[in-house]
């Protein structure tokens, strides 16, 4: 215990006050707080460019090539091995640049998803937002629609463009309409892709207080767990592939533009087994989530006493 | 603040943690400008901060400005800022930046809440200095950002939890500067929990002591000193014979102790003043040099309640 010290004569310092006026405006509702965390992710995510900004050119350069197979190579029929198959490239350039915009998805989860609940919970950043009328849901609401409209703007939005592309290439009106199907199935893979990339990073990050370390389990678990269990599946001929996400997302495009060429580890899963796969990643992830907040937010602020 | 309405009111608050019992039957009405939070490591305090701001399940009441944190936590969350001990900042970001989004939690619209984080800071003496990136603060601008967030969206009371860890004496007279200014300027009272009872002494008006969960102590910095704070209990210097003037006055009723040949401490009867003092001295021929009004420091009472002794009844 210390002695008691003695109040010095005069000020030490200066108060500094503009003039206070006590905030008599109203306040946002409770349950509009998830979007102020919303915006700050992204705007926090937006601010260094090997973040966010590395991944997004190498989207919008997928996007320029496969816009441009499609108008310059339009009419060219390519073919399998055996000849089997074939596809104009006009057809073929959407299904084979997803797993393009599904390797940019995977670097911003690994610079931003996997570091999000890790860094918070690092930094202190819990007792910041719990001691304010932030809930855990308006936490990992507002951390997941960040994510949501980074990763979107990556999955969904290359993928879209390329559907509209494709439309546009279209020689009359019947082949307009026969070719319309692509939008809606170009939204569902990307979608599929958004929900990926922004949840199970996110549960990863969730896991341990570490960010680099969170960032490598995740790393871990996407590219060697994923290779693991794709050769496993090949080798067993069994449906233990579809746990490789990056696989599981290339077959459900391949299925759902119907394209027969160039399938690779792809063509040995069920596009069916892979979204119920993709599905179960997806749930489980927002589990592991929305328990881990709500843990750490029971002992977030004050410490243990 | 209507006087109906205390700042905290507890009635049997309790919270156990498994066999633990972290906080154990309060009862109490808190109220002051500046009241400090005391207890050793393990008294409950952390755990009464949680509760009052709704964070944890607890049995009991406790009300803060009127509202129970069971069911409006959220509500009294926005009309509390809480500084907490350890670092709460996220990660990148500049003190502006920060202040901004924490004004914005607590609800203000964004324009209000730019405003609102440059003043916070400028009041906090942070000044050009708050564009920067806080990872590149020293403890004392770190200290000042904390305060800075839990005011920043003008909240009715203010949570502290030993905001002048970590500071060199300068820094710390500053703070404590500030902390002491709140009331009158900002109009918000505050919660200081601390170790440091020089800080307690010398900002606070109020004291809430824990001990082993409990309450041992509720009330004004006054009534924690007890009788010896107040003007009753003198040191008096006489010029030869203290133990003269302790006869006379000892005969007039009050209750003295010889601390050297020269100095006598004294306490008077209830009714007493220290014109009792001068007249008996003059009357016995003897010659008074100083008289000191004793005073028992806030550290002093701490310990003596939270000694060994069986705890009091909390309420004053």
């Amino acid at each position: 215990m210390s002695a008691p010290v003695a109040p010095p004569e005069g000020p030490v310092g200066t108060i500094h006050d503009l003039g206070y006026k006590r905030y008599a405006g109203s306040r946002l509702a409770a349950s509009t707080r998830w979007r102020v965390v919303m915006r700050n992710q992204i705007t926090t995510s937006w601010k260094t460019w090997w973040r966010f900004k590395s991944s997004l050119a190498l989207a919008v350069i997928t996007t320029f090539i496969a816009g441009g197979v499609m108008f310059i190579l339009n009419d060219k029929v390519v073919r399998d091995f055996a000849g089997a198959a074939a596809s104009t490239m006009a057809d073929a350039a959407l299904p084979k640049s997803i797993e393009w915009y599904t390797r940019a998805g995977f670097l911003v989860s690994l610079t931003i998803g996997a570091r999000i609940v890790s860094g918070d919970l690092r930094s202190g950043a819990f007792t910041f937002y719990f001691a304010r009328s932030v809930r855990p849901r308006d936490y990992v609401l507002g951390k997941l629609g960040g994510m949501v409209v980074l990763m979107a703007l990556i999955s969904l939005a290359g993928p879209l463009v390329l559907a509209f592309a494709r439309l546009g290439l279209s020689q009359d009106t019947g082949q307009l309409l026969a070719t319309l199907h692509l939008v809606p199935k170009a939204i569902a893979i990307g979608l599929l892709g958004t929900l990926v990339f922004s949840t199970v990073p996110l549960a990863f990050s969730s896991l341990i207080a570490n960010a680099r370390y969170s960032m490598a389990l995740w790393a871990a678990y996407y590219l060697v767990f994923g290779w693991m269990v794709s050769l496993l599946g090949r080798v067993s001929k069994s449906w233990i592939g579809v746990l490789d996400l990056a696989t599981s997302l290339d077959a459900i495009a391949l299925d759902l533009f119907d394209l027969r060429l160039f399938r690779g580890r792809a063509g040995h899963l069920d596009p069916t087994l892979a979204l119920i796969s993709v599905l179960v990643h997806v749930g489980v992830a927002l589990a592991i989530v929305s328990f881990q907040v709500r843990r750490a937010h029971g002992s977030g602020v004050g410490g243990a006493s | 603040m209507t006087e109906a309405t205390p700042l905290i009111s507890l009635s049997t608050l309790s919270k156990r943690y498994g066999n633990i019992l972290a906080i154990d039957r309060l009862d109490a009405r808190v109220d002051g400008k500046i009241i400090g939070l005391l207890g050793p490591n393990g008294a409950g305090k952390s755990t009464l901060l949680k509760a009052l701001l709704g964070l944890i399940p607890y049995e009991g009441g406790a009300r803060v400005l009127g509202l129970e944190a069971r069911t409006h936590g959220a509500e009294i969350r926005d009309r509390v800022g809480y500084m907490p001990e350890q670092e709460a900042f996220l990660a990148g970001m500049s003190a502006v930046e920060l202040c901004t989004y924490a004004a914005e939690l607590s609800g203000l619209p964004h324009t209000e809440a730019i405003q609102r984080a440059h003043s916070a800071l400028y009041y906090a003496g942070l000044e050009e200095k708050r564009y920067q990136p806080i990872d590149t603060y020293s403890t004392g601008m770190k200290q000042r950002v904390k305060l800075a967030q839990a005011l920043v969206h003008d909240p009715e009371i203010l949570f502290l939890d030993e905001p002048t860890n970590g500071l060199d004496p300068r820094s710390r007279d500053e703070m404590l500067e500030l902390i002491a200014d709140l009331p009158e300027r900002r109009g918000c009272a505050i919660v200081l929990s601390t170790h440091l009872l020089p800080d307690v002494e010398r900002v606070c008006d109020h004291a809430v002591i824990m001990h082993h969960g409990r309450l041992r102590f509720v009330g004004s910095i006054d009534e924690l000193r007890g009788a010896r704070g107040r003007d009753t209990e003198l040191l008096i210097e006489v010029k030869a014979d203290a133990a003269a003037l302790a006869e006379v006055l000892t005969a007039a009723g009050a209750t003295c102790e010889l601390v050297t040949l020269v100095t006598l401490a004294v306490s008077l009867p209830t009714s007493a003043t220290n014109e009792l003092v001068f007249r008996r001295a003059r009357e016995a021929g003897l010659q008074i040099r100083g008289i000191t009004v004793r005073r028992e420091s806030v550290e002093a009472a701490f310990l003596r309640v939270i000694g060994d002794a069986p705890a009091q009844d909390a309420t004053p």
